[in-house]
C-alpha cells in the first residue's frame, strides 16, 4: 500500500493505463495548437486588410478566403482531435473505474463479514458509486481539459511575448491580478471554517434525509411527521444558510475575477493606444494591436478552467482516501499450500474470541472445546447473546480466532484454501439471502456445475418443488423486483435447496426454522432430515423441540460451554437446560385471550427468571 | 415546456429570475465588445483614409469607455451572481420541503414498497443536480439561444448580408441536435439502466455477503456482478462516443460561420460593396460570437441528464398523497365491506366482508399469501382498496385524515424501526408529551425495563444507526413499550412478532397479553394454539374468507380450518 495522497494517488491508480493516458494527452496538446488557428487566420486576414486598407479591391481575395478555409479546417481538425482524445481518455477512465470496482468487490469480498457488519453498506455503496466516478470526472475530463488549457495558455504567451513585450505584459498583468485576488480569498482563514460548516451541513442534511425517509412509516404511524420534517427542515435551512454564507462571501471575488479576466482587452487596448499614438503610422504595431484584441478572449477560456480545478482537487482527494480506506482493509491472508481434510470431525480446541481487534476487548468465547462428529448432529443452545451464532461463523472461517484452533478432520482451517473450506462446509443462514434472479439460478448457486435434473431432486427434497411449478413461470421466475416476493418460509426452503445441492460434508444450520412461518414448518423439518443425512451437522437451535434427538447438545452462557450431553442427561441434570426447557415448554402453551388472565403464565417466567 | 418542467422540479417559475439576470449581464457584457470593435474601426480608419489622422483623443474615450464597462459589468454580474447562487440554495431548499411535505403525506404502501436510499438520494442528490440547473445550466442555455438572436438584428443594421451569412449554419446544428434527440434519448436511458443495475448488483453483494462468501462467489467469480460493471462500462464509452460526434459536429456548423462570412465578405469587399471597416468589425465579431453557444451546445449532454433527475423527483410530486380530513369519530367497530383488493396486478382479497367490533379479538389464519396481512394494511391505511370500503364506526375511513386514523390504531409488526435517539426517546415516540415516569412504566409493562438497565446509559443510550445494536426480540420489546404508551383503541397484531427471540419468547408474550388488554384487537395468526380463544376466527385462502367463527365451531365445520390445526397439531409430535 502505497501512503501518497490526493492527485498522485489518483495519477498511480490511472497509471495502469499510461499509455492511453499519454495517448489522450498528446492528442489534447494538438488540438489546442489547431484551435487557435481560427484566431491566427482571423488575424492574418486583418492583416491583409490592413496593408491594403486604402485600396481595398486591391486586397487578396483568394488569399483571405484561403485563411478563413484555414480557420474551419483548423476548428475541424481540432475538434476531431478533441474528441479522440476524448474518447482515449474516456476509455481509460471506464476501464480504470471497471477495474478499481472489481478489485474493491473482490477486495471486500476477502475482509472479514464484521467489516461490513461495523461499516454501513450504505458508505461502501457510495465508494463504490460516487467517490469512484469522480476518478472517472478527473482523468476523462478534467485531465486532458487541463492539457489543453495548459497548452493554448503556454502557446499563447509565448507567441504574444516574441510579438509585444509591452502588450504582452499587459496581458499577463490582469490575469496574475484575477487570480491573486481568488486565491486571496479562497485561503483566508475564514473561508476553510466557513467551508467545512457547509460540508458538515450537508452531510448532516444527508443523514437526516436518509432518516427521515427511512423512519417515515414509524413517524406516520406515531401520528408525529410534522414533528420529523421539522428535524429535516432544520438541517436543511442551516445547509441553505450556510452554502448562502459561502456564496455572499465568495461573492466580490469571483466577480471581479470573472471581470477582469473576461475583459483583458480592455487592459491591452490603453497600452496599445499608448504606443501607437507615438507612432501612428506604423502597420506593424497596428496589426499587432489588433492580433491581441482578437486573441485576448482566447487566454481567459483555460483561465477559467483552471479555476475549477481547486473544487475538482477536493473532491479528488476526498474520494481517493475513501477508496484508499477500504483497500487498506487487511484481509484474512490465504495458506501457500493448501490442505484437505480427509475426515470431516469439526474440532474446536480452547478456542477464545473477540470481535475487536483490541486485547482489552471483552471475549465473545472463552475456552470453548467440543468436537462433532461425522454422522452427528451437535446441537448449540443458550440464551441470547450466549455466543453459539459466533460459534458456528467460525468454521467457515468469516472470522479468525485469537488463540486456540479449529480443525476439520486433522487439518487446522488456517492452513485451508479460503475455496476449499467452503466446498467443505455448507451453510443455512439465520436469514436467507436470495439473488434477484430465477428460482433456478438461486439453488443452482449451490453447484454451479449441477445438471437441471440434480437442481430439480434438490428442491423436491427440500420441500419447494410443489410451490415453484405454481409460480408464474416455475423455475424461471425472477425472484425479487419484477417477479415475485417469496414468503419467508419459502425462502428458506430453497437456501436449504441450495445447501443440499452443493452437499458438502459438514452443514452449519443457524436457526433455520425462527424465521419460518409455521404454516411451512411441518415441510421445513422434513427438508432438513434430508440434508443432514449423514454429515457432520452443527445446529443452532432456539426451539428446543427441534434438537431433542442430538447426539450432543453444548449449552452455552456468556461465551462458555456450561453443559454438554444429550436431552435426557441434561434434563436430569437440572441445570440451565432444564429451565430452559421448562420455559420453551411454557411458551408453547401460549395463547391470547381476553376471557382468561394468565395467572399460570407469570408464574412461569418468574420461575425462568430465578 | 415539458422539458423546463422537468429540469426544475415541476417548478419553471423559478428560471424566471435567473434567465432575466443572466440576460441582463450578458447585454452588459456586449458593451466592451461593441467598444472594441469601435477601437478597431479607429485604428483601421487613418490606414483606410489616408488623409485622416489617428483620432487618439477618442481612442482615448473608448479606453476610459472599456474601464467604466468593468464597472458596470461587476454592478449587473451581480444579481446575477446572486440569483446564480444564492436563490438556488433557496430554490433546492424550498422544493426540498416541498418533497419532503409530499412524502410524508403518500401512503406508506407506497412508502414501504420504494428504496428508502433512493428517496433520500432524491431529497438530497438529485436536488442538487436541480440546484446547479436551475441556477447555471438553464440561464447559460437560454441566454446562449438569445444571444445569436440579439446579435443577428443587431449586426444586421451593419450588414445584413454579411450578419445572415455569420449564423447561415446555426439551423443545421439545431436541426441535428433536434434530429438526433431519439438516439440521445435512447443512449441515456441504456446509460442510466446500466447504472441501476449494476447498483442494485451491488447492493445485492454487499447484503448477500455472507452467502456469496460461503459459495465462493466473491470478487470477480460473482459473475452477475462482474458483468454488470462491464455493461457500465460498454454503455458509458458508448454514450460518450456516440454523443460526442453529434455535439461537435454542432459545434463545427455554429463556428463555420466565420468562414462562410469571410467568403461572403471577400466577394463583397472586391465588389466595392463593402465597407472595409465593416469588415473587420465582423471578423472580430466573428471569432467571438460563438463562444456562448459553444459552451451551451457543450453542456447540453449535462442538460438532458438533469432533466432526467428532474422527471423523477416530478414523478415522486406526482405520485396520489392520500385523500380525506375528518377525524375519526368515537366508535370503534371495524369493518370491511366487500372489499377487493390487489398489488399491481395480482389480485390479493376478493369480495372480503368482516365485522370487528369494538373490544372484540379478532384473528386472521389461513395458508401463507392468503390475504391476512393485506387486511390488517387495509385498516390502517396503508393501501385504499379497490373496491368496497373499510368503515370505522360505520364511516369510510377514506375520508378520515390519515394520521387521525393512525393515532387510533397500534401496530405490533416482525419489522421494527428504531431512529437514531436514546431508548427514552423511541418510547416517547408512542406519545410526544409523556413523562419519563410514564416512559418508564411502559417499559417495565413491555418487559423491557430489566434489559434497559443493563445497556451503558440505560434509558438514555443512543440506539438506531449507529448505536447500541437490540436483539430482534429487544427491538420488539421496545416497539411494545411504544404501543403502550400510544394507548390506541385498534391494536394490529402479527403473531410471528412473538416468536421472533425465541430465547425471550415468554417475555414478549407477557408484553403482547398487557398490550392487548380491554381492546379491539386484530391478529394474523401462524400458530393457531396461541389464538383458539378469539371471539372469531376469520379462515382465509387465496384471498377470500372460506370460514369464520369461533374455534370449536370451525373443528367442527372440517374444512380448512380443521386441516391447519390437525397439521399443526401433529406435527408438535
Amino acid at each position: 500500500m502505497t501512503n501518497k495522497t490526493g492527485v498522485s494517488r489518483l495519477l498511480e491508480i490511472a497509471g495502469e493505463k499510461r499509455g492511453l493516458m499519454l495517448v489522450s494527452g498528446l492528442l489534447s496538446s494538438l488540438s489546442a495548437v489547431c484551435m487557435l488557428v481560427p484566431y491566427v487566420s482571423v488575424f492574418f486576414i486583418l492583416k491583409e486588410l490592413l496593408e491594403h486598407a486604402a485600396s481595398p479591391v486591391l486586397t487578396d481575395g483568394a488569399k483571405m478566403i484561403r485563411w478563413g478555409v484555414i480557420a474551419l479546417i483548423g476548428l475541424v481538425s481540432g475538434l476531431v482531435m478533441m474528441y479522440a482524445g476524448g474518447m482515449v481518455s474516456h476509455i481509460a477512465a471506464f476501464r480504470i473505474l471497471y477495474g478499481l470496482r472489481i478489485k474493491l468487490s473482490s477486495h471486500i469480498g476477502k475482509l472479514p463479514l464484521g467489516w461490513l457488519n461495523s461499516n454501513s453498506t450504505g458508505a461502501v455503496k457510495k465508494t463504490l458509486e460516487h467517490n469512484v466516478e469522480k476518478v472517472e470526472m478527473f482523468i476523462a475530463h478534467h485531465l486532458p481539459d487541463l492539457v489543453h488549457a495548459a497548452v493554448t495558455t503556454i502557446l499563447t504567451i509565448v507567441v504574444m511575448f516574441t510579438l509585444n513585450v509591452w502588450l504582452a505584459i499587459a496581458c499577463i498583468v490582469p490575469i496574475v491580478l484575477g487570480f491573486a485576488f481568488q486565491i486571496a480569498l479562497i485561503s483566508g482563514p475564514k473561508t476553510k471554517e466557513n467551508l467545512k460548516q457547509c460540508h458538515d451541513s450537508l452531510e448532516r442534511m444527508n443523514a437526516s434525509a436518509v432518516q427521515y425517509v427511512r423512519g417515515m412509516p414509524v413517524v406516520k404511524v406515531f401520528g408525529q411527521t410534522v414533528q420529523s420534517f421539522r428535524q429535516f427542515y432544520h438541517d436543511m435551512i442551516r445547509y441553505r444558510d450556510n452554502g448562502v454564507k459561502l456564496s455572499d462571501q465568495f461573492q466580490n471575488g469571483s466577480l471581479i475575477f470573472n471581470v477582469i479576466l473576461g475583459s483583458i482587452a480592455a487592459f491591452v487596448l490603453p497600452v496599445g493606444v499608448f504606443f501607437l499614438s507615438r507612432d501612428p503610422g506604423s502597420i506593424a504595431f497596428a496589426t499587432i494591436l489588433l492580433f491581441f484584441l482578437v486573441m485576448a478572449p482566447s487566454i481567459s477560456t483555460p483561465m477559467f478552467k483552471i479555476m475549477f480545478l481547486a473544487e475538482t482537487l477536493r473532491d479528488i482527494k476526498e474520494g481517493v482516501q475513501r477508496i484508499d480506506r477500504i483497500l487498506a482493509q487487511e484481509y484474512i491472508p490465504e495458506p501457500e499450500h493448501s490442505r484437505r481434510p480427509t475426515s470431516f470431525d469439526v474440532s474446536f480446541a480452547h478456542v477464545s474470541f473477540s470481535y475487536g481487534t483490541d486485547p482489552t476487548d471483552t471475549n465473545v468465547l472463552t475456552d470453548i472445546s467440543f468436537t462433532a462428529r461425522q454422522g452427528e448432529v451437535t446441537a448449540l443452545v443458550g440464551p441470547s447473546g450466549a455466543g453459539k451464532s459466533t460459534v458456528a461463523n467460525l468454521v467457515p472461517r468469516f472470522w479468525n480466532v485469537n488463540t486456540g484452533a479449529i480443525r476439520i478432520g486433522d487439518v487446522d482451517i488456517r492452513k485451508m484454501a479460503t475455496s476449499d473450506l467452503m466446498n467443505t462446509v455448507a451453510f443455512v443462514f439465520q436469514e436467507s439471502f436470495l439473488f434477484s434472479d430465477t428460482v433456478y439460478n438461486n439453488i443452482a448457486v449451490g453447484l454451479p456445475e449441477a445438471t437441471s435434473e440434480e437442481v430439480y431432486a434438490a428442491a423436491k427434497a427440500a420441500q419447494c418443488h410443489s410451490f415453484i411449478e405454481k409460480l408464474p413461470l416455475g423455475y424461471d421466475t425472477l425472484i425479487g423486483e419484477g417477479g415475485v416476493y417469496l414468503s419467508g418460509g419459502e425462502e428458506q426452503r430453497i437456501s436449504v435447496a441450495r445447501a443440499i445441492l452443493k452437499n458438502a460434508p459438514i452443514l452449519v444450520l443457524d436457526e433455520a426454522t425462527a424465521f419460518a412461518d409455521p404454516e411451512n414448518e411441518y415441510e421445513m423439518q422434513l427438508a432438513l432430515k434430508v440434508l443432514m443425512k449423514n454429515k457432520t451437522v452443527i445446529v443452532i437451535a432456539h426451539r428446543l423441540s427441534t434438537i431433542r434427538d442430538a447426539q450432543q447438545i453444548l449449552v452455552m452462557e456468556s461465551g462458555r460451554i456450561v453443559e454438554q450431553g444429550r436431552h435426557e442427561s441434561l434434563i436430569s441434570a437440572n441445570g440451565l437446560y432444564s429451565r430452559m426447557w421448562r420455559s420453551y415448554r411454557h411458551a408453547a402453551q401460549w395463547h391470547m385471550g381476553k376471557q382468561e388472565v394468565n395467572a399460570e403464565h407469570e408464574h412461569a417466567t418468574q420461575h425462568y427468571g430465578g | 415546456m415539458n422539458m423546463l418542467r422537468n429540469i426544475t422540479a415541476d417548478n419553471p417559475h423559478s428560471l424566471i429570475k435567473p434567465v432575466f439576470y443572466t440576460i441582463i449581464s450578458n447585454l452588459v457584457g456586449l458593451i466592451p465588445f461593441v467598444l472594441l470593435v469601435e477601437a478597431a474601426k479607429l485604428i483601421f480608419n487613418p490606414f483606410v483614409h489616408p488623409d485622416t489622422p489617428l483620432d487618439t483623443a477618442r481612442l482615448w474615450w473608448v479606453c476610459g469607455g472599456l474601464a467604466v464597462s468593468l464597472v458596470l459589468l461587476f454592478v449587473s454580474e451581480i444579481p446575477a451572481y446572486r440569483s446564480q447562487y444564492r436563490d438556488a440554495y433557496s430554490a433546492a431548499a424550498d422544493g426540498r420541503s416541498r418533497l419532503a411535505e409530499h412524502l410524508r403525506k403518500l401512503s406508506l404502501g407506497y412508502l414501504n414498497k420504494r428504496d428508502p436510499g433512493d428517496l433520500a438520494n432524491m431529497m438530497v442528490g438529485d436536488f442538487a443536480v436541480i440546484e446547479h440547473s436551475i441556477s447555471h445550466l438553464v440561464p447559460q442555455m437560454i441566454g446562449a439561444a438569445i444571444m445569436p438572436v440579439l446579435a443577428l438584428i443587431g449586426l444586421s443594421f451593419l450588414d445584413w448580408r454579411l450578419a445572415l451569412s455569420l449564423f447561415a449554419a446555426l439551423p443545421v446544428a439545431i436541426l441535428l441536435v433536434l434530429l438526433t434527440s431519439g438516439i440521445q434519448r435512447k443512449l441515456g436511458s441504456q446509460h442510466i439502466r446500466a447504472k441501476i443495475d449494476a447498483s442494485n448488483r451491488l447492493q445485492e453483494y454487499l447484503n448477500g455477503i455472507q452467502v456469496i462468501k460461503a459459495y465462493n462467489l466473491t470478487g470477480e467469480r460473482f459473475v452477475r456482478l462482474e458483468q454488470s460493471f462491464r455493461e457500465l462500462m460498454r454503455q458509458s464509452i458508448r454514450f460518450e462516443g456516440i454523443l460526442g460526434p453529434i455535439v461537435l459536429s454542432a459545434i463545427v456548423c455554429v463556428r463555420a460561420g466565420l468562414t462562410l462570412m469571410v467568403m461572403v465578405g471577400v466577394h463583397l469587399l472586391l465588389d466595392e460593396s463593402l465597407d472595409i471597416i465593416t469588415f473587420v468589425a465582423f471578423l472580430i465579431i466573428g471569432t467571438r460570437i460563438f463562444d456562448p453557444l459553444t459552451t451551451a451546445l457543450a453542456g447540453y449532454a449535462e442538460f438532458r441528464y438533469s432533466e432526467q433527475a428532474g422527471e423523477r423527483i416530478v414523478q415522486l410530486l406526482r405520485e396520489p398523497v392520500m385523500q380525506g380530513e375528518r377525524h375519526p369519530p368515537e366508535g370503534y367497530d371495524v369493518e370491511l365491506k366487500q372489499v377487493t383488493f390487489g398489488y399491481l396486478d395480482q389480485p390479493v382479497l376478493r369480495d372480503v366482508n368482516v365485522s370487528m367490533p369494538a373490544g372484540s379479538f379478532t384473528a386472521l389464519v389461513g395458508p401463507s399469501g392468503s390475504g391476512k396481512s393485506t387486511i390488517l394494511r387495509l385498516i390502517a391505511r396503508f393501501y385504499d382498496p379497490e373496491k368496497g370500503m373499510v368503515t370505522m364506526s360505520g364511516e369510510d375511513i377514506r375520508a378520515m385524515n390519515p394520521e387521525s386514523l393512525l393515532q387510533k390504531v397500534s401496530m405490533v409488526f416482525q419489522d421494527v424501526y428504531l431512529i437514531q435517539d436514546t431508548i427514552a426517546g423511541n418510547i416517547r415516540f408512542g406519545r410526544s408529551d409523556a413523562t419519563r415516569e410514564e416512559i418508564e412504566e411502559a417499559a417495565r409493562l413491555a418487559c423491557c425495563h430489566d434489559f434497559i438497565m443493563k445497556l451503558p446509559n440505560g434509558f438514555d443510550t443512543m440506539v438506531g444507526e449507529g448505536g447500541s445494536t437490540l436483539s430482534g426480540g429487544e427491538k420488539q420489546r421496545i416497539s411494545i413499550a411504544r404501543a403502550i404508551l400510544k394507548n390506541a383503541p385498534i391494536i394490529l397484531l402479527d403473531e410471528a412478532t412473538a416468536s421472533l427471540d425465541p430465547e425471550n419468547e415468554v417475555e414478549i408474550q407477557k408484553a403482547i397479553d398487557r398490550l392487548v388488554r380491554g381492546r379491539t384487537v386484530i391478529v394474523v395468526a401462524h400458530r393457531l394454539k396461541t389464538v383458539q380463544h378469539a371471539d372469531q376466527i376469520v379462515v382465509l385462502d387465496r384471498g377470500r374468507v372460506v370460514e369464520q367463527g369461533r374455534h370449536k365451531e370451525l373443528l367442527s365445520l372440517n374444512g380448512l380450518y380443521a386441516l391447519l390445526w390437525r397439521r399443526q397439531h401433529d406435527e408438535g409430535k
